[in-house]
């Protein structure tokens, strides 16, 4: 499991890289409240991201039906702290909903862009 | 008892987040168990490689569990944002919203999820393959997203919308027929490209060389799974921003619904077997890379055909919407 723990290590870091980046920038452009909504979406996508790799160990050597039944207990475990910074973003005017919802894909955003980085690479490498 | 509208529109609120989450869960677990499936039996193959492995399961399930983060925000804004309680209309639209979403999110969430299985069983064959594999997997199980964000976009459209002025009938059914149209035809849409993703990884961990004719096909293939999914969106479109003229007559009203219902179950079938063309195309090139262009022909035209039905029901949705 140490790979996945070094795949967790550098995607959470470099998305929450990113978030605390544009959180300056946001702040210098007054725009507090989206800084703030991405940061905080951020933080629970990486705090998501970190669960299901937690999860991974107990759906080894089960039963396609029983790995069924244990995600769909994740997801809703999960989906309950996921919950939380949209009700805030919803209730509290400090954050942004939209900046809130965006930073919830963080993780997965910078996923694809690490990978699709990798692929332009590979192809100018080819080419040269 | 006398209910008054705000407590209808909160019932419908509440309805219109369970029907979004509860069925936005489900695509996600079971591409998460499916995913997880394939990773038993792809350690089980290639202990060897269950590093490579578990990180694309990994990485698979995180992306595959997208769209069901959609059905959550929808959810929660239906839960908690504060809604106008002027008119009944409003109880029609959480539920639309919500429908949508929900429905919008089960094609998507199944579909990325096979991929990301096939990718794990790519690396147990081939671990030399991870890094393309990886890729491949991320790229199609993003593509699949699409139709889950046609879906949020829907939903959030019929929320924010300001209804101002507009008839209660026959606008409750233009609103239920939006919510139906755009969730159930994504399904389809989601599955379809799903599988020829699952094709891709596959045969790129069969036949290596192939990895880019093969990344092109799926790109294109994926591209016209989605057609049938914009039509769907088109026609929520049309009977979102389409104004009727007040009436108490019930054909109008269920004119507008059907429309929903035609387009929604219409564009389902034929973008699953868009999907299955693809797939086999995807497979056949893998096996045979020197007939590729043939092959690809031969898909386009067979996915053409596929779509006519789809199409069909887009011309019975705009009579229903324009003609009746």
């Amino acid at each position: 499991m140490e790979s996945i723990k070094e795949t967790q290590k550098k995607y959470c870091s470099r998305a929450l890289f990113t978030a605390i980046v544009l959180f300056f920038v946001f702040y210098l452009c007054k725009l507090i409240p989206v800084g703030k909504g991405l940061l905080l979406g951020t933080i629970f996508s990486v705090i998501n991201f970190v669960l299901i790799g937690f999860g991974l160990p107990m759906k080894m050597g089960k039963t396609r039906k029983n790995v069924f039944f244990l995600s769909l207990g994740s997801i809703f475990i999960r989906f309950l702290l996921l919950a939380i910074p949209i009700v805030a973003a919803i209730k509290l005017k400090q954050f942004n909903l939209v900046a809130v919802v965006a930073g919830l894909f963080s993780v997965q955003l910078v996923l694809l862009s690490d990978h699709l980085f990798n692929l332009i690479l590979s192809k100018r490498q080819k080419q040269l | 008892m006398a209910i008054d509208i705000q407590t209808w529109v909160n019932v419908s609120a509440f309805s219109g987040a369970g029907i979004a989450m509860g069925l936005g869960a489900i695509g996600a677990a079971v591409a998460e168990g499916n995913t997880a499936a394939s990773a038993n039996y792809a350690v089980s193959r290639n202990p060897s490689a269950s590093g490579e492995i578990f990180k694309s399961m990994l990485v698979g399930q995180a992306i595959a569990e997208s769209a069901a983060i959609f059905a959550l925000v929808v959810a929660m804004v239906l839960m908690f944002s504060p809604f106008p309680s002027d008119s009944l209309l409003w109880v029609f639209v959480m539920l639309a919203a919500g429908i949508s979403m929900g429905f919008g999110a089960i094609g998507a969430a199944i579909g990325s999820g096979f991929p990301a299985a096939a990718a794990c069983e790519g690396m147990a064959r081939q671990p030399e393959m991870s890094g393309p594999l990886a890729t491949n997997m991320l790229i199609g199980s993003a593509v699949c997203q699409t139709p889950a964000i046609f879906a949020l976009v829907t939903s959030f459209i019929l929320m924010f919308k300001d209804y101002t002025g507009l008839p209660l009938a026959p606008t409750w059914a233009a609103i239920l027929g939006a919510g139906i149209s755009t969730g159930l035809s994504t399904i389809g849409s989601g599955v379809g490209g799903g599988l020829i993703a699952r094709e891709s990884c596959l045969g790129m961990a069969r036949q290596p060389l192939t990895a880019t004719t093969l990344t092109n096909t799926m790109l294109l293939g994926q591209a016209v799974t989605q057609t049938p999914a914009i039509y769907g969106l088109l026609i929520s479109f049309m009977l979102i921003f389409s104004s009727s003229p007040e009436t108490a007559a019930l054909t109008p009203a269920m004119a507008l619904l059907g429309a929903g219902i035609c387009m929604g179950l219409g564009a389902s079938g034929p973008a699953l077997g868009i999907g299955i063309t693809g797939q086999s195309a995807v497979k056949a090139i893998s096996r045979n890379l020197t007939a590729a262009s043939d092959i690809t022909r031969v898909m386009l035209i067979g996915m053409a055909v596929s779509e006519s039905t789809g199409i069909y029901a887009m011309v019975i949705s705009l009579c229903l919407i324009f003609v009746v």
